[in-house]
């Protein structure tokens, strides 16, 4: 039996649970020698929290137990190894490709002509993201888009993980709309996709309010996942991408294009009519857990929301 | 009289777009808050649609969130909006 720690997307942080100094230690090792001094480090850095941050571990099973129900003892020890280290090596690429260039990463992108032309149709372009791999690969391609990119993106106060562009003190290439401010920045999401522009929202975590969600079974049981991304294409007219960032070895990520959709205004009303889209976005997302069981980075129970 | 009508008129395509059950024109105040608890209890998702709404049928853009904290207030902040940006 699970020990159960109340977490719920709305008291997720963006914050990182390392310390300043930590950070700063493996963007010295990065400096020093890449990726290949900086990974060893983090074994024992995760087996530390494995072991001795049992609050940390715990975080990952919201989602592990699900994924896999039957493990239990020493194989669920090793999941969670396995999806924090894996994290643990995403946040790291994200430094590597702020320190060192994005040429340091092999990165495909399979349907990145496709993405390429929906953008530049000038419809407007909903990229639907996902708590997936490495966002930092796919920001890369994302900033050569021929139009602006807005990102729907929460960064809390006191969050010291820094975001690639941060290690050269870049400017940031991407306008970032706060999911906190008026109307939870659907305003300037619906001004962006009217004049053409690409707005990126994470599908899969609840923020703000409940009633703009739908349940939908994942992984079992029934999940709230959040509407703005399906309303803002059923009323806008502009297409949405589903895009996943997956790492496929030690310095090689393949960005896939899951799906393209396209919804209808008649769509936008009731949110009911919504439920298809949703159930096809989850499905995909359903079928990435099978194949990547330890890229799905949500370290909260999106299963313990209020269903009524 | 002119903004009389304009409000009317929002009020009507608010209650029939946004398929506002149990509540009439005459029943909204012009100053009422639109979203939020208090007011006609619209929420982000309706402002999606609201503000497309305001485009298609007045021709006016809400381009960003300083003029949407504005313009999106209440009934009487909308007319003046419009009214401030209709190209006649």
């Amino acid at each position: 039996m699970t020990e159960k720690i109340p977490q719920s997307s709305e008291n997720w942080s963006s914050r990182s649970v390392g310390a300043n100094w930590q950070h700063r230690f493996f963007y010295f090792l990065i400096r020093l020698g890449g990726r290949r001094i900086a990974y060893p480090f983090l074994y024992p850095v995760v087996l530390y929290y494995l072991i001795f941050r049992p609050d940390q571990r715990l975080k990952s099973r919201y989602y592990l137990d699900r994924r896999f129900p039957g493990h239990t003892g020493f194989a669920a020890l090793k999941d969670s190894y396995r999806m924090i280290i894996s994290l643990s090596q995403s946040l790291v690429d994200r430094a590597l490709v702020g320190i060192c260039g994005p040429e340091i990463l092999k990165t495909e992108f399979p349907r990145g002509d496709e993405l390429f032309n929906l953008a530049a149709a000038g419809r407007g372009l909903i990229i639907l993201t996902t708590h997936v791999g490495c966002w930092q690969a796919a920001m890369i391609y994302l900033s050569k888009l021929k139009r602006p990119v807005h990102m729907l993106m929460q960064q809390d106060e006191g969050d010291i993980d820094r975001h690639y562009f941060e290690h050269k003190g870049e400017k940031n290439p991407f306008h970032i709309i706060d999911p906190t401010g008026f109307l939870g920045g659907t305003v300037e999401m619906v001004a962006a996709l009217k004049k053409g522009d690409v707005v990126c929202i994470m599908g899969d975590r609840l923020k703000g309010a409940q009633e703009n969600s739908l349940a939908v079974d994942f992984l079992g049981a029934p999940v709230k996942f959040p509407l703005a991304a399906w309303k803002l294409a059923a009323v806008t007219g502009a297409p949405l991408a589903i895009l996943f960032p997956l790492k496929t070895g030690p310095d090689s990520y393949r960005i896939d294009l899951a799906e393209i959709i396209e919804l209808d205004r008649k769509d936008a009303r009731p949110l009911q009519r919504l439920k298809p889209y949703l159930i096809r976005y989850v499905q995909t997302l359903e079928k990435l857990c099978a194949k990547e069981p330890y890229q799905f980075f949500n370290f909260y129970d999106m299963w313990e929301q209020n269903l009524e | 009289m002119k903004n009389n009508n304009l409000s009317e008129q929002l009020k009507k395509i608010i209650i029939e777009e946004l398929n506002l059950e149990d509540i009439e024109a005459s029943g909204i105040n012009d100053d009422d808050p639109l979203f939020g608890d208090e007011g006609l209890g619209l929420d982000s998702l309706d402002a999606v649609e609201l503000v497309v709404l305001i485009q298609k049928h007045f021709g006016v853009e809400i381009k960003d969130m300083e003029e949407g904290k504005v313009a999106l207030a209440s009934i009487s902040s909308l007319v003046d909006f419009i009214n401030n940006h209709k190209k006649d």
